[in-house]
C-alpha cells in the first residue's frame, strides 16, 4: 500500500509549527527549535514541501547590521489547508483514541 | 576568520562542505543553511547544525539522483515497449492476420509420382529399390491431371485379375 504523502510525524509537526505562525515569516533555526527537528530533517522537509507548492520562501534583510540576510519560510494557501486538514485529522483521532 | 573558535570554524567549513555537496539547483537552500548559521550564537548549536546542514545536502544529492535512475529505468522501459511493438506489428503485418498454419486443400489433385509408378509397374527415377508390382491390386488410373491428354493410350495397365486366376 503505498504511504500517503506528507504524513510523517516530522512533517506533520512542521506544519503545525507553520500554521499556528499563520501568514508571519519564520527562519530555519527557529522552526528547528520550536519543532525540536534538526537541520538534517527540517531542511529536506522545507524543500520537498517548497516543491509540492505548500511553502513559499523568500530573503530577508538582517534586523542587525553585519549580518547576511535569511531565508524566511510560510505556508501558501494550500499547504494552511493541508496543515488544518491534517490538524482536523489528528483531533479526531485523538478523540478516537480517548473514547476506545 | 582567524578569531573563529575551533568549533564555530569547523561548522563554518561543514557548512560551505554541505553547499558543495548540494546539487547546483538547490543553491538558494544551501545559501539559506549556510547563513542561518550566522544566528545562531552556541558555538556547540552552530556545530550541530552544520552537521545536519551536511546531513540534509547528502540527502538532496541522493534524492536527485535515485530520482535520475528512475527516470533513466522508465525511459529504458518504454524504448524496450516500443521496439517490442514495432516488432509485434511486423509480425502481424507479416501473417496477414493468421492464427494458424496453412492447411491443404483437400479438393486439389495431388500428384503422387512414386504411387503412380508402383501402379502401372514403372520404377520411379529416382527410387534405388523399386517395389514389385502388386498383380492382384487393381490398376489405379493416375489423376487425370498428373498425365498429358495422350497418356491414356500409352499408359501399359495391367489386367483384371480374373477369377479363375485367384483361386
Amino acid at each position: 500500500m503505498p504511504r500517503k504523502p506528507n504524513n510523517s510525524r516530522q512533517t506533520r509537526t512542521l506544519l503545525a509549527a507553520l500554521l499556528d505562525s499563520g501568514l508571519t515569516w519564520r527562519h530555519g533555526y527557529d522552526l528547528s527549535k520550536e519543532t525540536g527537528l534538526r537541520s538534517g530533517t527540517l531542511y529536506p522537509l522545507l524543500m520537498r514541501l517548497s516543491e509540492q507548492g505548500l511553502l513559499e520562501s523568500r530573503w530577508q534583510e538582517a534586523e542587525r547590521p553585519g549580518l547576511p540576510p535569511r531565508h524566511a519560510y510560510r505556508l501558501t494557501a494550500s499547504g494552511l489547508a493541508l496543515a488544518r486538514e491534517q490538524e482536523l485529522a489528528a483531533i479526531a483521532a485523538e478523540r478516537k483514541e480517548a473514547l476506545a | 576568520m582567524s578569531t573563529l573558535r575551533g568549533s564555530r570554524r569547523l561548522a563554518v567549513r561543514l557548512a560551505r562542505h554541505a553547499a558543495l555537496a548540494l546539487p547546483g539547483a538547490s543553491s538558494p537552500w544551501t545559501e539559506a543553511m549556510r547563513r542561518e548559521l550566522a544566528y545562531i550564537a552556541d558555538d556547540r548549536a552552530a556545530l550541530r547544525w552544520a552537521f545536519g546542514c551536511v546531513l540534509a545536502s547528502y540527502k538532496a544529492r541522493l534524492a536527485a539522483r535515485s530520482g535520475s535512475r528512475t527516470r533513466d529505468a522508465l525511459r529504458q522501459a518504454a524504448a524496450s515497449g516500443a521496439v517490442m511493438l514495432v516488432i509485434g506489428l511486423a509480425f502481424l503485418e507479416n501473417a496477414g492476420g493468421q492464427t494458424e498454419p496453412p492447411r491443404p486443400i483437400p479438393d486439389e489433385p495431388a500428384c503422387d509420382a512414386q504411387n503412380t509408378a508402383a501402379d502401372t509397374g514403372q520404377m520411379p527415377a529416382t527410387g534405388a529399390a523399386g517395389i514389385a508390382p502388386d498383380a492382384r491390386r487393381p490398376a489405379r488410373r493416375p489423376e487425370a491431371s498428373c498425365t498429358d491428354p495422350h497418356s491414356e493410350m500409352r499408359m501399359p495397365l495391367t489386367s483384371e485379375p480374373s477369377r479363375g486366376e485367384s483361386q
